[in-house]
């Protein structure tokens, strides 16, 4: 192995890590350790690196790291089981969109995320954070993708509803 | 196209992975459905919101961390061979010592040091207290050890005090002081004089880091930094004359 190998060919995504982590694990420090132990093991697994995307083999590695973390603890972060139920968005005479726009801050939007179950909320920021591919993520995920498809579609749904809620109480208030 | 299809599709033709004709019809059903096009725009919308969401990157220290890991790994595959023949040579020349005053246990604190310095960093386990007024960091040890270590913040020379945290040399509790110099940590570990039998001055480099070792008003010092020596001296030194 050329001895500056890892550090630049997967170094460069350490932020994408971080953030996959911080996202999933919702606390600073946490992630922090997971992306930490990934490295490790990315640093021993390099050689099992054959494709030409680090930044998803990266990815892989964080998601099992934290997955093994959190089952070691036995407990699943809380909604994090995943529920098939449709969510029906209000349907509103107003411009809803608009109203989403104009109204929700980051941090309403943060904690519209961290609210969602964690595939739903992975699945989202994959795609719009990461910007990976239904492809990439299906990959990194380890689903059909297929399953990427409707996944996005029904996390979409619910941080819809999530952020229409907020706006009503916003409105009653 | 039927809406309920447009509503299976939606976020697939958004993130441009429908294919083409799907995509064309898609489009065209848009355009003369009201509903399915509010709930287009709708999307669009809710897309651009999550992409303005928080994007979290990595701490440096924790960049700090991966590359030290990712060179030790190097390091340790490149040098194991030749650090096997330098010991042989070294145990050839007998009685050397590797460490001023091995005999005195130096070499055993400054090894302690070097060791709770790297889980500090390590274990993400930096701060008890996190502040950078010393007024704030000295009275927090108060009640969690028998004496008082001093305090004090060097910002004005360029070495902010950065917190504070118990931690444990030869067995018992002392006051451990962070430093940063940019990027670097500087952990100083206090205890009473009496309990540290190291030689009183001591400069070491050991596992990559640089160490000082000093006594000043019946306190041992020990400093521990991955900052260059020349500049933990400096350090060293100012925190001794304040």
């Amino acid at each position: 192995m050329h001895p500056r190998v890892f550090d630049e060919i997967v170094l460069p995504h350490l932020d994408a890590a971080f953030n996959y982590a911080r996202w999933l694990t919702r606390n600073d420090a946490e992630a922090e350790d997971v992306v930490q132990d990934a490295c490790v093991r990315a640093i021993r697994f390099f050689s099992s690196l054959r494709d030409d995307n680090p930044r998803a083999w990266l990815f892989t590695i964080v998601r099992n790291t934290w997955y093994s973390r959190v089952s070691r603890r036995a407990h699943v972060a809380a909604g994090a089981a995943l529920s098939d139920e449709q969510h029906q968005w209000p349907d509103d005479a107003l411009d809803p969109e608009e109203r989403l726009l104009q109204q929700h801050t980051v941090a309403v939007v943060r904690a519209a995320l961290e609210q969602l179950p964690v595939d739903f909320r992975e699945a989202i920021v994959l795609r719009e954070i990461e910007g990976l591919s239904y492809k990439e993520i299906a990959a990194v995920v380890g689903v059909p993708m297929g399953t990427v498809m409707s996944r996005l579609a029904r996390a979409r749904e619910r941080l819809q509803a999530i952020l229409m809620l907020v706006s009503s109480k916003e409105t009653l208030s | 196209m039927s809406c309920e299809l447009v509503g299976r599709d939606l976020d697939a033709y958004l993130d441009r992975e429908l294919d083409a004709a799907s995509s064309v019809a898609l489009r065209e059903h848009v355009m003369a459905c009201a509903a399915c096009r509010r709930q287009l725009a709708q999307r669009e919308a809710l897309t651009k919101l999550v992409r303005g969401a928080p994007y979290y990157s990595a701490p440096d220290r924790l960049r700090a961390r991966v590359l030290a890991q990712s060179s030790r790994s190097n390091s340790v595959r490149r040098v194991l061979p030749w650090a096997a023949a330098a010991v042989l040579a070294l145990s050839v020349g007998a009685g050397m010592t590797l460490w001023p005053s091995a005999s005195s246990g130096g070499n055993v604190i400054a090894d302690e040091v070097v060791s709770d310095h790297v889980r500090s960093l390590m274990a993400n386990h930096l701060f008890d207290v996190q502040s950078t007024d010393q007024h704030t960091v000295k009275p927090w040890f108060l009640g969690k050890l028998d004496f008082s270590p001093p305090v004090v913040d060097l910002a004005s020379i360029g070495f902010p005090l950065v917190g504070g945290r118990l931690d444990y040399v030869g067995g018992r509790p002392v006051a451990a002081l962070v430093y940063q110099r940019q990027k670097h940590i500087i952990n100083v570990f206090v205890s009473p004089e009496g309990d540290d039998r190291s030689p009183r001055d001591v400069v070491l480099a050991a596992r990559g880091f640089n160490l000082r070792r000093w006594s000043h008003n019946g306190m041992s010092f020990w400093a521990v930094s991955d900052l260059n020596s020349a500049e933990l001296g400096e350090f060293a030194s100012a925190l001794r004359a304040s």
